[in-house]
């Protein structure tokens, strides 16, 4: 069964975490001078968000269809997020095994894997607060 | 690898098909993929050589008129690409062929993208991004390094914007590999050094990457065997037809290990010096390959032993005069651990291969420049499966000390 029943649960939590990343100085600084803007294409249910550092000053994060150009885009099973925010995905793996789709310069992207690892710790709480249960996709 | 039950995916659809004077028969392989044109990439030095000759005469035999397209440069760029594309799609070629090095092997993969798909080839840059199948591809290696016949990925040169475009797929594997150690004959000393040494790097970093798996690891360890017993001999006597055939296979098996298992600081670290100096990449691999295997001693320590008691247990010191690969039962991990590093000395001092960046011709490294090369190479993707953790103060040293 899918962690998320619904695109609008999926996107809140998304969202919610990553609106908690953005406060916590350490990784939001290094994510804006990437001046990176990111989109997260999810599947089962569909989801779709983007994070935009763009101006080297802001992080934005909007959810849903924007009409935006990202620089890089993400596809993957909504599950898989689930599982990559638990810590639980080796993202090289799942990239050598098909289960992420990476448009754009990937390396970037994964150069700031080690910058939001602290995240994997606010995960498990985001979810608490929509009543959800970390372990549910074990 | 680091336990049987991590799950693993081990891929590759292209047929293999090794053996003395078969680029004569490839007509025949172009029939049996329904080609009728065939787009030939490869380059100047290679027509010069007279190294397609063989593959040539046997398409104008057949009747399939080959498009010869000889103008790739060495570490291809995109404006090459596009040429070649735009010349295949005049001249309706159906199949590609590459006879060449990882140069040209590249270059015919991302005409290939370019041939099956509408648009700038920059929107296709990516890891699993391209959608659907692409023309039928023969992929012929005239160095033993790259693996690039059969791996899945492809890196362009994006001279406008800087950057080298990294392209990753599985429908970038080729339909046949096609091995033909003749080809390679008149591969002169230093690159056959050189690009043997990429193919080295390629077995101890995948052998020791975070997605190793037991497959990778069989390929990886006797493609080593091969590597360190016919490298030598390949580079003094370059007519030698089983050393090259041996070093030509190892390349091959090499490629399989790491395309399904990833490689690591070295190659993130020659990649970036690459980039920003042009300098070879087999060369740059050779000279960092000690300072990586050094680095990654802490984590590895027991592969690495595993490595050289599998290499020494083989017997190429019987050949070969490697006073590090005397098989000593004795050794504990750590001092086996290190007798593989002073192998890789060794054998670069019989290949007759430079030991420092110096001698590859980069200028003085300044500080900054060292510290740009570090940041830089810390977002190759490569270092993702290093199997320890990097910093960029590890590379700044392993920068400073391999200058
Ligand atoms: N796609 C992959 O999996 C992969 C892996 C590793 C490296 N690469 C790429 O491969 C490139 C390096 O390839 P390479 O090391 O094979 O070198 P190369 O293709 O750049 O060739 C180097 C030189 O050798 C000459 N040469 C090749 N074969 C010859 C022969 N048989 N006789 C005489 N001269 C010959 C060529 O004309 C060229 O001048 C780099 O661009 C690197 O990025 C790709
Ligand atoms: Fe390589």
């Amino acid at each position: 069964m899918a962690v998320f029943s619904s695109t609008e649960e999926l996107q809140d939590v998304m969202s919610l975490l990553w609106h908690e990343i953005k406060e916590s100085p350490d990784m939001a600084n290094k994510l804006i001078q990437s001046k990176l803007i990111v989109q997260f294409r999810y599947r089962e249910p569909e989801g779709l968000l983007t994070i935009d550092c763009s101006d080297a000053e802001t992080m934005k994060i909007y959810t849903g269809p924007i009409n935006i150009k990202p620089m890089i885009e993400m596809s993957m099973k909504a599950d898989i997020a689930h599982e990559f925010w638990l810590g639980k995905v080796n993202v090289p793996m799942a990239l050598m095994m098909g289960k992420i789709v990476s448009r754009g310069p990937t390396p970037k992207a994964l150069a700031l894997l080690p910058v939001i690892k602290p995240a994997y710790a606010i995960y498990p709480g985001v979810l608490e607060g929509k009543g959800k249960n970390a372990q549910m996709a074990g | 690898m680091t336990s049987f039950t991590q799950a693993f995916k081990f891929q590759n659809p292209t047929i293999i098909n090794f053996g003395l004077d078969t680029a004569s028969g490839i007509a025949d392989l172009v029939a049996e993929l329904g080609g009728s044109k065939a787009l030939v990439v490869t380059d100047q030095g290679l027509v010069d050589h007279k190294i397609v000759n063989p593959a040539i005469q046997s398409l104008e035999e057949s009747g399939c008129k080959p498009v010869v397209f000889s103008d790739v440069p060495p570490d291809s760029d995109l404006q090459c690409v596009e040429r070649a594309i735009e010349y295949a799609k005049r001249e309706g070629c159906d199949v590609v062929i590459a006879i060449g090095g990882g140069s040209v092997i590249d270059t015919a993969k991302a005409v290939n993208i370019g041939l099956c798909n509408e648009g700038d080839l920059r929107d296709f840059e990516g890891i699993n991004c391209l959608t659907h199948r692409l023309k039928p591809m023969i992929l012929v290696p005239t160095t033993a390094g790259t693996g690039s016949e059969v791996s899945a990925v492809a890196m362009i040169r994006d001279k406008e914007n800087g950057k080298k475009l990294l392209y990753g797929s599985r429908f970038l594997f080729a339909d046949i590999a096609l091995l033909d150690p003749r080809l390679l004959v008149s591969l002169p000393p230093h690159l056959t050094a050189a690009t043997g040494l990429d193919a080295v790097t390629h077995c101890l970093e995948s052998f020791v990457s975070t997605t190793a798996n037991a497959v990778s690891d069989s390929l990886a360890l006797e493609a080593g065997i091969l590597l360190f017993a016919n490298l030598p001999r390949a580079t003094s006597c370059g007519d030698d037809l089983e050393a090259r055939s041996s070093t030509l296979l190892a390349s091959c098996m090499a490629g399989l290990a790491f395309t399904n298992a990833g490689v690591g600081v070295v190659h993130a670290l020659a990649h970036t010096i690459g980039g920003k100096y042009g300098t070879h990449h087999g060369l740059t691999n050779a000279v960092l390959l000690p300072f990586g295997l050094r680095l990654n001693m802490s984590t590895t320590e027991k592969l690495y032993a595993r490595f050289w008691r599998h290499l020494a247990g083989s017997g190429v010191s019987r050949d070969m005069p490697y006073t590090s690969l005397v098989y000593d039962p004795s050794l504990n991990d750590e001092q086996a651990a290190l007798a593989l590093v002073v192998a890789v000395e060794e054998l670069l001092k019989l290949c007759g291969l430079p030991r420092s960046l110096r001698e590859l011709g980069i200028p003085e490294l300044t500080d900054e420049v060292v510290m740009e090369l570090a940041e830089v190479a810390m977002t190759d993707p490569a270092i993702m499966f290093n199997p320890g953790e990097v910093t960029v103060e590890n590379l700044v040293d392993i920068l400073r000390e391999a200058f």
